[in-house]
């Protein structure tokens, strides 16, 4: 486990008394994607909150190149190098789409997204628009292009493709692969196998809180996600 | 086409009008209608400004000494208030409505322990008329009337385009969102309140020489501020100069037909149905 | 903080002895004195009943005493001339009453989050009134007030007027006191901790408030009315927002949730008041930063410290009694679901949801996240406005209807998040459930519900024996397993034939599951109703081994037995992601 990387171990937290997430480890290493799966009310989005800073961990350790993260307040996380796209709630409503991009740069240089806008015609023809007006799916690409053009070394993402047309998920996991190449991480909570198969290096698999499957995608093999999700 | 002096007269009053209640109403846009805080204390901070003036004509300082006084002592109660009665608060709105309603009465009383209950008058060194049209104004106002105007025109330009801007913009919208991309919003929200109170401030030095000053004048800068808001809706310009155009004009055109106190209880009759029937304004966007 | 327990009354008769004492240890001025701060005193009670018990905060209460006092002095100045007036004199407190009952039934019934809204609204009309009492001068007496007000007939103002303020004030603590612990206090302590969860059972929460704000507005306006006999004179001040706001303090230092501390609130501060703001020119400062320091850190007030607390009357014990029927429909209502669609903030959430449930069983919902399982719910228990398409229970179009009304159509619903009220014990919990729609007027005040079972009660306690043994606990306290028991008992109570369950395993260990399911299948059995289940535990649904619905992208998408559904490859898809 080297220096660049998230690593949580026996995690425990959730709202008020009562405690979703209850003990999960993993970790995520440079140039590598994780996957989190499971069904519904698991806790992958607990999980992920947490991380980002926006849950308290009542148990258990989290560390960012080797740091405690528990003292970082969530607002500085992303100077940290880690980046969050959340699960509900994706964009600023009031906000136009170019708004939303760059809201975070301090030069308002729309140069960033150049490649990812490219890839989602969509978007650049809105650029003035507000971004409430966008449907579902369009937010979740706004979010995911925001998140990507931030460029941090660790980017979590809540559900990214959710409403998304199938050819825009190809391309998200296409952009993903790119930015994997090139030494950043993700770790990525999806309920779309087709995505983490495309994307995910290794998997952690949630049931109830706990952790019940973990290893790399090409060792588990989508049958045995499926059967977690289905049965 | 010109204007005999009669409506001439009539209508700069009415600009004028307007004009002290979007300079009033200004600090409480900010805090309710941007950090969403029932600021009950809002027509107190006036209040303190108006007072500044009448201190700094007491210790014969120049008139002029009352900005910063007003700004210096509205900015430092302001982040004690937000760090430590607002900010624990926040979630629950009846909390912070007492708890300003508290802070209000604490303001008022310590002010009647200064200069005690009765009024005081305030020199106004600029007592000259402009001559306009058929009729001549008192230059005091018309400059106030401008100052509106013009800061009206550059908080909203300041608001919509610069970067500071941009991110009470964020945090109002979603503030969970703003934290992840970097911002932090306690600052924010803290900063944000303290330039809500300075408005309130600055705006009571300014209106002092046209006014009884007394400890009580908190109360109706409050109502007709919550009344502006509820009307025009939270959070836009448009919405506030609606509010400012409905109960301000409403109230100078009855109080023009029926007097001063008909033109109040229009105002508050007015603002009870838009409490009633649509809380969120005319312009909201909800 | 001592947990009081012995009957209700006891505060009052203290007071009433200290009462009693007082003239006889004063003197007759002193007496006085007091007893126009007992006036302000119940007027007080009032705020702190609303504002305490209920939740909403009165911001000018001062209308209604001023009110009563203005009504009660012309009555009276009229009746030396003309006895005959004095038969009016009720009027002064039933006038204002009515008028809080209005006011309050128009604001509370429209859906929004009316309390701040609500309390700007009492501060306005305060002020409206101010503004007239001081225009009106022919009704009036305009700023020099209405003066020569005589005295009752009998008594006299610096003597005897003491004892029929003694007796009101002792009253009325005494009245209050009781009324907390009768079912209409249990139901007023609901509402101020989830008044949605209260409607979800058919109690139309919006008349209850209004009930206790024209209560609260009496109080006042029967303050006024002493007033007015007691000080000889009413003048503008009696409706002014600043004794509105010193009635606020009052409750607020003395104890908002206590009659006998927002009484003594009252007559302490205020008298002290009254005493020292002439001695010390910073006794007011005092005051305010006594106001801030209670909001900030006692939120119980000056009583709360001393122990007084929330006066939970232990129940007598009295022997259990059937409870009268419910009055809820006997048949399950067939849902319909048309072509329903609703949106919020820009997102469409159903789009075109259309299916039909007729007669018992549980079927179970399924479906990704987004798919709109939890919409379909809120569009029937009126969380979700419908922008196009409608939903029928019965054979009735129930489009659009207030939580409360379709609850008592026979309709329960278990909240996603488990929802009870977590400051009230769980045997208070299970009675809020078990009076809905058996309760009427008289029966609420009654102490004789709190005895009420019924055999489904007795059964859902036997299956959850560890919600049995916590009866007197706050429910706030359980773990999150005993609060989806609770909350699901608690459903099931009113008998509803109609049961939209959410997520009831949620959170519980697959034991817990297991046994969850097993009470859900024996409840809904024994009610002969028919359930909607939204689950995610497929081990669950596979139990219930009942019809299966799967939801997707705000529509139905396929319907039948879970093996069926597991099997689809639509079903899959939307589950797994389409394979390319």
């Amino acid at each position: 486990m080297s220096d660049a990387s998230l690593a949580f171990e026996d995690v425990v937290c959730g709202y008020g008394d009562t405690m979703v997430v209850r003990g999960v480890t993993g970790w995520v290493e440079p140039g590598r994607v994780l996957g989190i799966v499971g069904r519904n009310g698991v806790g992958k989005s607990t999980l992920l909150k947490a991380l980002a800073g926006f849950l308290p961990v009542s148990r258990g350790r989290v560390r960012w190149r080797g740091e405690d993260l528990r003292s970082v307040p969530a607002h500085a996380r992303l100077s940290a190098g880690l980046a969050y796209a959340p699960q509900e709630n994706v964009v600023f409503g009031e906000l136009s789409v170019a708004e939303n991009l760059w809201l975070h740069l301090p030069d308002r240089n729309p140069a960033r997204y150049a490649a990812l806008l490219e890839a989602f015609p969509r978007l650049t023809e809105r650029l003035k628009q507000r971004a409430g007006l966008l449907s579902g799916g369009e937010r979740k690409l706004l979010s995911f292009t925001r998140t990507l053009g931030v460029q941090a070394t660790l980017s979590m993402l809540d559900e990214p493709t959710e409403g998304v047309q199938p050819e825009n998920i190809d391309r998200m996991a296409r952009l993903v692969r790119a930015l994997k190449a090139s030494g950043r991480s993700f770790a990525i909570v999806e309920q779309n196998l087709t995505f983490i198969e495309q994307v995910a290096d290794d998997v952690l698999v949630l049931d109830h809180g706990e952790c019940v499957r973990a290893g790399s995608m090409a060792a588990l093999g989508r049958e045995a996600l499926e059967r977690h999700l289905l049965v | 086409m010109t204007m005999d002096g009669g409506t001439l007269l009539h209508s700069l009053n009415l600009v004028y009008e307007l004009a002290t209640l979007a300079l009033t109403t200004l600090g409480l846009a900010v805090v309710f209608g941007l950090l969403g805080v029932m600021n009950m204390a809002h027509g107190e901070f006036v209040m303190i400004g108006a007072y500044s003036v009448v201190a700094v004509q007491q210790w014969g300082l120049p008139t002029i000494a009352a900005f910063p006084l007003a700004i210096a002592v509205c900015a430092a109660l302001g982040w004690v208030v937000e760090r430590w009665l607002i900010r624990p608060l926040y979630r629950r709105p009846f909390d912070t409505l007492l708890a300003t309603w508290a802070l209000a009465m604490l303001m008022r009383k310590v002010v009647e322990a200064i200069w005690g209950k009765g009024f005081r008058n305030v020199d106004n060194a600029l007592t000259v008329a402009v001559p306009i049209g058929d009729t001549s104004y008192p230059a005091y106002r018309l400059g106030l009337i401008a100052l509106a105007i013009v800061l009206l025109a550059a908080l909203s330009f300041w608001y919509r385009r610069s970067s500071a801007g941009l991110r009470v913009r964020a945090m109002t919208g979603n503030p969970m969102l703003a934290q992840a991309l970097g911002i932090d919003t306690q600052r924010l929200a803290s900063r944000t309140f303290v330039v809500g109170v300075v408005f309130a401030g600055a705006a009571g030095v300014m209106l002092a020489p046209l006014i009884r000053v007394e400890p009580g004048i908190g109360v109706d800068y409050l109502l007709d501020g919550f009344f502006v808001l509820v009307v025009g809706g939270l959070g836009t310009l448009g919405g506030f100069a609606g509010g400012v155009g409905v109960i301000g004009g409403s109230q100078a055109l009855v109080s023009s037909i029926a007097g001063q106190t008909s033109g109040y209880a229009v105002v508050l009759i007015i603002s009870i149905l838009f409490l009633w029937l649509k809380p969120d304004g005319i312009f909201s966007r909800r | 903080m001592r947990r009081l327990r012995g009957r209700s009354l006891w505060p009052a008769a203290a007071l009433a002895a200290a009462l009693v004492a007082l003239p006889l240890v004063g003197n007759d001025f002193l007496a006085y004195q007091v007893a126009l701060f007992l006036i302000y005193g119940i007027a007080t009670q009032g705020v702190a009943l609303c504002w305490g018990r209920l939740g909403f905060l009165p911001l000018g209460h001062a209308l209604f005493f001023g009110l009563g006092a203005y009504l009660a002095g012309g009555t009276a100045k009229a009746g030396v001339a003309q006895p005959l007036w004095w038969l009016a004199f009720p009027l002064a407190l039933l006038l204002p009453a009515l008028l809080a009952w209005v006011v309050a039934r128009l604001v509370f019934a429209r859906r929004m989050r009316s309390g701040p809204y609500f309390s700007l609204i009492t501060l306005a009309m305060t002020m409206l009134g101010f503004l007239a009492a001081q225009q009106w001068t022919g009704l009036t007496g305009g700023f020099n007030g209405m003066g020569d007000i005589p005295e009752p007939p009998g008594l006299e103002r610096f003597s005897t007027l003491y004892w029929l303020v003694a007796a009101a004030a002792v009253a009325s603590t005494a009245a209050l006191g009781v009324l907390v612990g009768r079912p209409l206090g249990v139901l007023w302590r609901a509402i101020a901790q989830n008044e949605e969860r209260l409607q979800l059972f058919g109690y139309a929460t919006d008349r209850i408030k209004a009930n206790a704000y024209a209560l609260s507005a009496l109080l006042a306006a029967g303050a006024g009315a002493l007033f007015a006999t007691h000080q000889g004179i009413v003048t503008p001040q009696a409706m002014s927002f600043v004794l509105a706001t010193e009635f606020v303090i009052w409750a607020a230092v003395g104890g908002k949730a206590s009659p006998l501390g927002a009484l003594l609130g009252a007559v302490i501060v205020g008298y002290a008041s009254a005493e020292l703001r002439d001695h010390f020119a910073t006794w007011e400062v005092f005051v305010g930063l006594l106001f801030i320091a209670v909001v900030r850190f006692l939120p119980e007030g000056l009583s709360g410290l001393a122990g007084m607390k929330v006066l939970r009357a232990a129940r007598p014990r009295l022997a259990p009694v059937p409870a009268p029927p419910a009055r809820a429909p006997r048949q399950v209502p067939a849902l319909v679901y048309d072509n329903v669609r609703s949106s919020q903030g820009g997102v469409r959430i159903l789009d075109g949801l259309s299916f039909r449930l007729e007669g018992p069983g549980i079927r179970a919902v399924i479906g990704p996240n987004g798919a709109g399982k939890t919409s379909a719910f809120n569009v029937l228990t009126g969380h979700l406005p419908v922008i196009g398409g409608r939903i029928l229970a019965g054979g009735r179009d129930v489009t659009g209807q207030a939580a409360w009304r379709v609850a008592r159509m026979g309709v329960g619903r278990k909240l996603q998040v488990p929802s009870v009220f977590a400051e009230l014990t769980v045997r208070e919990n299970l009675c809020v459930a078990l009076w809905a729609g058996r309760l009427n007027a008289p029966a609420a005040l009654r102490n004789a519900p709190h005895a009420w079972h019924t055999p489904l009660l007795d059964e859902m306690l036997g299956c959850f024996p560890e919600l049995a043994a916590s009866l007197d606990e706050p429910a706030g306290r359980l773990s999150q397993g005993h609060r989806q028991a609770l909350e699901f008992v608690m459903t099931v109570l009113p008998e509803p034939h109609l049961l939209l369950l959410d997520e009831p395993c949620a959170g519980l260990s697959p034991a817990e599951t297991h046994q969850m399911i097993q009470v859900i299948q024996r409840a809904v059995r024994r009610l002969n109703a028919a359930a909607l289940l939204i689950e995610h535990d497929l081990a669950a649904v596979a139990a219930l081994q009942g019809e299966v619905y799967v939801f997707h992208q705000g529509r139905m998408l396929a319907q039948g037995s879970l093996q069926a559904m597991q099997a689809d490859v639509a079903v899959r898809a939307v589950y797994a992601g389409a394979r390319k």
